[in-house]
């Protein structure tokens, strides 16, 4: 029973992860909407006097935050357009499988996303990093996008079947992930001025910000996603 | 020999908004049965064919399955609209493996079997996108048969479909009669001539007619 369903879930990661590299538009589209944040933010704070570091994860996360709400959008928008989400509410027999399935798959995307813009923001802005523990800033990454992924498929799954659904899920995004987003970036700047120990609460809040967008999305997603 | 199975619904309500969609409908099937559901627009039928899918829930009565209640995990249900449900970017054969995958039931041969009987395996690796909207019903017949399924649902599913493709559909009500409950929500009654088929007339959320056999 249980490796069926972990069969399935990667069954769909793989479909949707091989459709987004293979609509390769898309996903450069949203590498370059990041990229051009990045060119806007740190040709802004040039013209401002402030300590890059202090500025540097607040910056990023807005990057991070904007490209998001595109990436996560197209969880389940893409199959209530193509007209297969039946087929695989059919196909898949338990509905906790498909959110797991779309969020391993946003939380990939982001990831991959974090790989490109982060270096870029981080050369561009140019961060010195001289306490940074790179460790825990990239646990602040992984866990700010954890809670993102999480938070996202769970939105699109409650309101890809509206009507207005594009204008809805940003609406609803913002309010829900502002103590993350607060968490992600006093954590990445926590790990980026080597003064981690003072930040050490809202790591352990992220963790169980994201355990509870991803437990409690798995249990209840049958009803989420009723028509 | 297959085992027989019996579909049971009794009173099912089901509203949407303030609006009453169905009201009270009750009728039974078993293996063997072909049901065409008939009825002007906004009858009910598609509402009706969907919670018997599970894809939408139901606001009262009872839809049994051998005597017991059942979800999505009854992972035996075919269901076929007039939307063919398949995805664009993946070529014919990715479609099809994919759903065999999905449902457990795949092997390379039976792929082959299904995309042969429906007059697709020379178009096994062009990706759906390209495909006339007639051989994306006939790509949805083998996705739905993929799941060797005992119990059939079609929505509209002559639509689109030259003759050739209504001839072949036609000829698989038959052939699933043996091993499946089929029900099948048409316009076109005449498509269906030569079949014995139960029908049921839906005329505002009600069973107005009912039970009766014809061919």
């Amino acid at each position: 029973m249980i490796p069926r369903f972990w069969n399935k879930v990667f069954l769909i990661y793989r479909k949707d992860l091989k459709d987004e590299i293979q609509t390769f538009g898309q996903l450069i589209g949203t590498l370059v909407f990041g990229v051009m944040l990045v060119f806007i933010f740190s040709y802004a704070l040039q013209l401002v006097n402030l300590e890059v570091s202090r500025v540097f994860p607040a910056a990023l996360w807005v990057s991070v935050y904007f490209s998001a709400s595109l990436i996560l959008q197209r969880a389940f928008s893409k199959e209530a357009e193509e007209g297969t989400l039946d087929a695989l509410l059919l196909a898949s027999g338990d509905r906790g499988i498909l959110f797991l399935a779309k969020f391993f798959c946003s939380l990939s995307i982001l990831l991959i996303f974090e790989i490109v813009v982060v270096p870029l923001m981080w050369a561009f802005m140019g961060v010195s990093g001289q306490n940074l523990q790179l460790g825990y800033f990239a646990m602040s990454l992984f866990l700010g996008s954890w809670g993102l992924a999480a938070i996202g498929t769970l939105l699109n799954g409650m309101t890809v079947q509206l009507p207005g659904s594009r204008l809805l899920f940003p609406l609803l995004l913002f309010p829900l992930l502002i103590p993350l987003l607060m968490g992600a970036i006093l954590t990445s700047q926590g790990a980026l001025l080597g003064e981690v120990q003072s930040v050490m609460g809202w790591f352990y809040l992220l963790l169980m910000f994201d355990l509870t967008f991803t437990v409690v999305p798995l249990l209840l997603f049958d009803y989420v996603l009723e028509g | 020999m297959v085992k027989a199975d019996a579909l049971v619904v009794r009173g099912l309500h089901k509203q949407i908004g303030g609006r009453t969609i169905l009201k009270g409908v009750s009728f039974e099937a078993t293996t063997g049965d072909l049901v065409m559901i008939t009825g002007p627009n906004g009858a009910g039928k598609t509402t009706l064919l969907r919670i018997l899918a599970c894809l939408l829930p139901k606001s009262a009565g009872e839809v049994l399955w051998n005597g017991t209640p059942y979800g999505l995990e009854h992972g035996a249900i075919g269901y076929i609209s007039h939307k063919p449900m398949l995805y664009e970017s993946l070529s014919v054969y990715d479609n099809l493996q994919f759903f065999g995958r999905m449902y457990g039931a795949s092997s390379k041969e039976f792929e082959q079997e299904l995309l042969t009987l429906v007059g697709l395996w020379r178009y096994r690796y062009e990706p759906a996108a390209v495909l006339s909207r007639g051989m994306k019903q006939r790509l949805a017949i083998a996705r739905m048969l993929i799941s060797r399924p005992r119990m059939i649902l079609y929505d509209e599913p002559f639509t689109s479909l030259d003759q050739e493709g209504q001839d072949l559909l036609k000829g698989l009500l038959e052939k699933e009669r043996l091993k499946t409950i089929q029900l099948i929500v048409t316009h076109e009654p005449r498509l269906l001539s030569g079949l014995e088929y139960k029908e049921l007339r839906l005329q505002g959320g009600r069973i107005e007619q009912g039970e009766s056999y014809d061919t």
